[in-house]
């Protein structure tokens, strides 16, 4: 698969709000691809082990790219493609 | 709550259930598709953002083509929606919609085409973030035209690395290397496209070619033996895989992205009671079926990558295949040749299967080699982040049961319900692959995803029996 | 041929018990299981030690057990687990934390202090609170809630150790536990009994039937119809949640218990009825069984509404025609053994104890001359008293 030319004008962003941040993303994107974007590799930490942990397998068997959207916990990032406005909240690290 | 009753449901929008759903719905049967990605396409089609695929473009236009195709010959498609049991009365669908409600579906017959989920097996540092499966990778190049890193190395076994490896060499990524457990490529990658073989072959030659222009690294009889970083990956060391205690190399990355092929995600066909028997190159429980894809259950079939792992193409063919089985049932003729052309191209297809197969070690060597290089301390099971060690030392007493080993040590206890330490767990469990113990594979248990409460007490709240 | 002081059929927590107890008095035991070691009933029970009178009645269950009968029981029971982990040098997280038997209408509430009598008489120590009160206790109960006892020596051990851990200790002392090795054959020669098992034969003058739900089909090999049958029931396990549940809750009137386990999942149990049971195999949890279990917990425990469902599973239990446990010798059939009913993780160490002392001949913590197999023998072919 060869690099494909850019076909039209630059790509229309949202912005989502990550931990209270504004982020700019490319329309219509995973939100795990936006965070990963954003350098964000920690979604959670392990209740076990208080390890970090981000996304592995990215297509919703892992469960490890759980975040809590608009309130809702457990949201497979992997699954749920950016909205405008959405907002995100990563796992805060245990103390 | 109604139940939705249609001709055919079909669960899992990927090559093989487009397939089937399109023939069947251009027959005149009311065909219901339901996915738990936000759009159809599955894994191997996954469509990219509609402004990715307008800037970017398409990396495989035929997937979008076949969905467009779906929709219009008049297929219910229900996205985001995730199945995730079977009523009490053995066929209905409980579903969770995207608002989390509950949906109930019935089909008179029910095609399971739930795919396949990676195989990977672990490694000290697995768990750090930044370190993700090869399709992770795949779909973050593809579909959302993201880099999964700067510098990456790709490691595992299968021919799936490297279709990977050029996606990300064309987001300018520096891919460090593929490590290779086995030796396919030997004397080298031109091997590929020297020996007569079908066109399908002759892709990966083309994939192999463009990572040589690259000067990508390739190298065989390789693993890894251990991830290192904080918050994230930022190195890899690798060992051949005949002697994986003696590191040979050490690769600064900040992206691993790891996996051995790939297991079908038989679960809902498991619950649904479809008989299934443990494949022994795979050491993976796969379902009992004739030639269309027709499981012990009259009324359930079970197709493409969730039917044994074969490929996209091998998919659709099985997807047509128990398309036509059905229609059969019902008393439609079959289109001039369509059959014969198909029972071809499964034979075509099954040829490159064995090709392929025969290039790269059997899951079940692979069970074999790669336990020794495990220390006890490694994390075997993410979720629940148990240890190697903690496995290996109730095996004896559990009576090297896959399953005592789960309850004992809560090694696949976790939300991913096994799915990604399963195949290490079995391996770490038993003294090997054929030492004639029962099956080494987890039960297949309701949920098949964690569901809201909520979601159960709106079932409840309905007063119809599930 | 091999011989045994003792052979014990079945590796659940019954078998691993006695085996421990048996082994330390220097018996030669020989443990023969026929799948891998704790994952049938042993395995899929909730874990509970109830200690407080319980719901007499599983949902479905024709006979109400005798609460009156089983308090001295679970009385005794209880102070034994006092000392389990001590015992065996093994943590099985045990958790005293107290329980809560919650009542919502008035003759629930009667019900209450019926078995505090019970209870008192048992010298088991408990406190009626009313609603309001149970809920300043406990604020995570439901408006429903009119009465609550409270039980400080209610608790919880997780399963999944408990068997292991008795396992371990019995081969510590010498016991031989064999898994896949599935019991076909127990005939009586010269004096005493030949267990065969595959291509194994071993004799034996003592044969413990700790099968669980297979328990009658070991009685029938020596001849003996026993009037006990498998059930099914189910049991569910939410994710990890943060807000603690510090103490077991359960329903007089209702399948309902309700507790967080160490690793922070809530367990929901009751005795709900499992979708179908399979003894060669899993046994299948339900959906319905699953819901009604779920809106029950939620009645109580407003807070699990907010939770997700991890996973259901289903296991199976040995149930008795009046739902009282069974131990004792099997009339005519000496040095033959059984244990079991229902209830048989909170007894383990008791009937462990128990056994022990049948088979040297000793007097048992607790008189169980009235829990014996002579009362199931109805159905028997061929009746030697």
């Amino acid at each position: 698969m060869r690099a494909k030319a850019v076909i039209g004008t630059p790509p229309r962003t949202v912005t989502i709000h990550v931990d209270g941040r504004p982020v700019s993303v490319v329309e219509g994107v995973s939100l795990a691809a936006a965070l990963v974007g954003d350098r964000t590799w920690t979604f959670r930490y392990n209740p076990v082990s208080e390890e970090p942990r981000g996304p592995f397998c990215g297509m919703g068997v892992c469960l490890e790219c759980e975040v809590t959207v608009d309130g809702r916990p457990g949201v497979r990032a992997c699954l749920t493609p950016v909205r405008p406005g959405m907002r995100v909240e990563t796992e805060e690290e245990r103390a | 709550m109604t139940v939705h009753e249609r001709d055919v449901v079909i669960v899992g929008g990927g090559p093989a259930g487009l397939a089937a759903a399109h023939r069947l719905a251009a027959a005149g049967l009311s065909v219901t598709v339901v996915d738990e990605q936000a759009e159809l396409g599955g894994q191997y089609f996954r469509r990219p953002a509609p402004e990715v695929a307008r800037v970017w473009g398409d990396h495989r236009p035929e997937g979008g083509r076949l969905v467009g195709a779906v929709r219009a010959a008049g297929v219910e498609c229900r996205t985001g929606h995730l199945v995730w049991g079977v009523g009490d009365d053995g066929r209905t669908l409980l579903v969770c919609d995207p608002a989390e409600r509950p949906v109930r579906l019935r089909g008179r017959y029910l095609i399971i085409a739930t795919g396949a989920h990676e195989r990977p097996f672990p490694f000290p540092g697995w768990q750090l973030p930044g370190v993700t499966t090869p399709g992770f990778a795949q779909h973050l190049a593809a579909a959302d035209h993201t880099p999964i890193g700067e510098r990456v190395v790709l490691a595992g076994s299968g021919p799936f690395l490297l279709p990977v490896a050029c996606s990300l060499l064309d987001l300018g990524v520096t891919v460090a290397g593929i490590a290779e457990a086995g030796r396919p490529y030997r004397p080298s990658t031109r091997a590929l496209g020297t020996v007569r073989h079908p066109a399908r072959l002759r892709e990966l030659a083309g994939y192999a070619a463009r990572l040589a222009r690259a000067r990508v690294p390739l190298w065989q009889n390789t693993v890894v033996v251990r991830a290192d970083g904080g918050d994230r990956i930022t190195s890899v060391t690798l060992a051949a895989a005949t002697a994986p205690t003696r590191p040979v190399r050490t690769v600064q990355v900040d992206a691993l992205c790891v996996g051995y092929g790939f297991r079908p995600q038989t679960d809902l066909a498991r619950m649904l009671g479809c008989a299934v028997r443990t494949d022994p190159a795979t050491g993976d429980a796969t379902p009992e079926l004739d030639d269309s894809g027709r499981s012990s259950r009259d009324d359930v079939y079970v197709i493409g990558e969730a039917a044994g792992i074969g490929g996209a193409p091998v998919a659709e063919v099985r997807g047509l295949a128990a398309a036509l089985d059905i229609l059969g049932r019902e008393g439609h003729e079959p289109r001039a040749g369509e059959v014969r052309g198909l029972a071809a191209a499964g034979r075509r297809l099954a040829h490159f299967k064995r090709l392929t197969d025969a290039l790269y070690p059997a899951p079940a060597e692979l069970a074999r080699l790669l336990p020794s290089a495990l220390p006890d301390a490694a994390t075997l099971c993410r979720c629940e982040a148990v240890s190697a060690g903690e496995v290996r030392g109730i095996a004896r007493t559990a009576g090297r049961d896959v399953n005592a080993a789960k309850a004992w040590t809560r090694a696949g206890m976790g939300p991913c319900q096994g799915r990604e330490c399963g195949f290490a767990v079995t391996a770490v469990t038993r003294v090997s692959p054929a030492d004639g113990l029962p099956a080494g594979v987890f039960p297949s248990r309701l949920p098949v995803r964690p569901v809201p409460v909520a979601t159960l007490l709106e079932m409840a709240g309905e007063g119809e029996p599930a | 041929m091999r011989t045994a002081d003792v052979v014990i059929v079945g590796a659940g927590v019954l078998g691993a018990s006695a085996a421990s107890r048996l082994a330390r008095d220097g018996h030669r035991v020989v443990v023969l299981e026929r799948g891998a070691p704790g994952r049938e009933g042993s395995g899929t029970t909730a874990g509970n030690l109830h200690v407080q009178a319980v719901h007499t009645r599983r949902p479905g269950q024709a006979v109400p057990l005798d609460s009156a009968r089983f308090a001295p029981l679970q009385r005794a029971a209880s102070d034994l687990w006092e000392t389990v982990e001590d015992d065996l040098g093994a943590s099985v997280e045990l958790r005293r934390s107290g329980g809560f038997t919650v009542a919502e209408t008035p003759e629930q509430v009667q019900e209450l202090y019926d078995k505090q009598a019970w209870e008192n008489a048992a010298g088991i120590k408990t406190e009626i609170l009313g609603g309001d009160a149970a809920r300043d206790a406990l604020p995570q109960l439901g408006p429903t809630v009119a009465a609550a006892t409270w039980c400080p020596h209610d608790g919880y051990a997780n399963p999944l150790k408990v068997t292991p851990a008795y396992l371990d200790d019995a081969v510590r002392h010498g016991a031989e536990v064999v898994p896949f090795a599935p019991v076909t054959a127990i005939a009586r020669e010269g004096g005493s009994w030949r267990v065969r098992a595959g291509a194994r034969e071993i004799e034996t003058p003592v044969v413990i039937d700790v099968a669980g739900p297979w328990l009658h089909k070991i009685a029938a090999l020596t001849g003996v119809a026993l009037d006990v049958a498998p059930v099914a029931i189910q049991m569910h396990a939410t994710v990890r949640c943060s807000s603690g549940l510090p103490h077991l809750v359960q329903h007089i009137g209702e399948g309902l218990s309700v507790k967080q386990v160490n690793a922070g999942n809530l367990l929901v149990g009751g005795g709900w009825p499992a979708r179908r049971l399979n003894l060669d195999g899993r046994s299948d949890a339900g959906v319905d069984s699953m819901v009604g279990n779920l809106a029950l917990a939620v009645r109580i425990l407003p807070f699990v509404r907010r939770l997700r469902l991890l996973r259901a599973w289903a296991g199976p239990l040995a149930a008795t025609p009046d739902e009282m446990p069974v131990i004792g010798e099997v009339p005519g059939r000496p040095g033959f053994l059984v244990a079991g009913g229902t209830y048989a993780f909170t007894f383990a160490p008791l009937w462990a104890e128990t056994l022990r002392c049948l088979v040297a001949g000793a007097e048992p913590p607790v008189d169980v001359s009235d829990l014996g197999p002579d009362r199931l023998m109805h159905n028997l072919p061929e009746k030697k008293r």
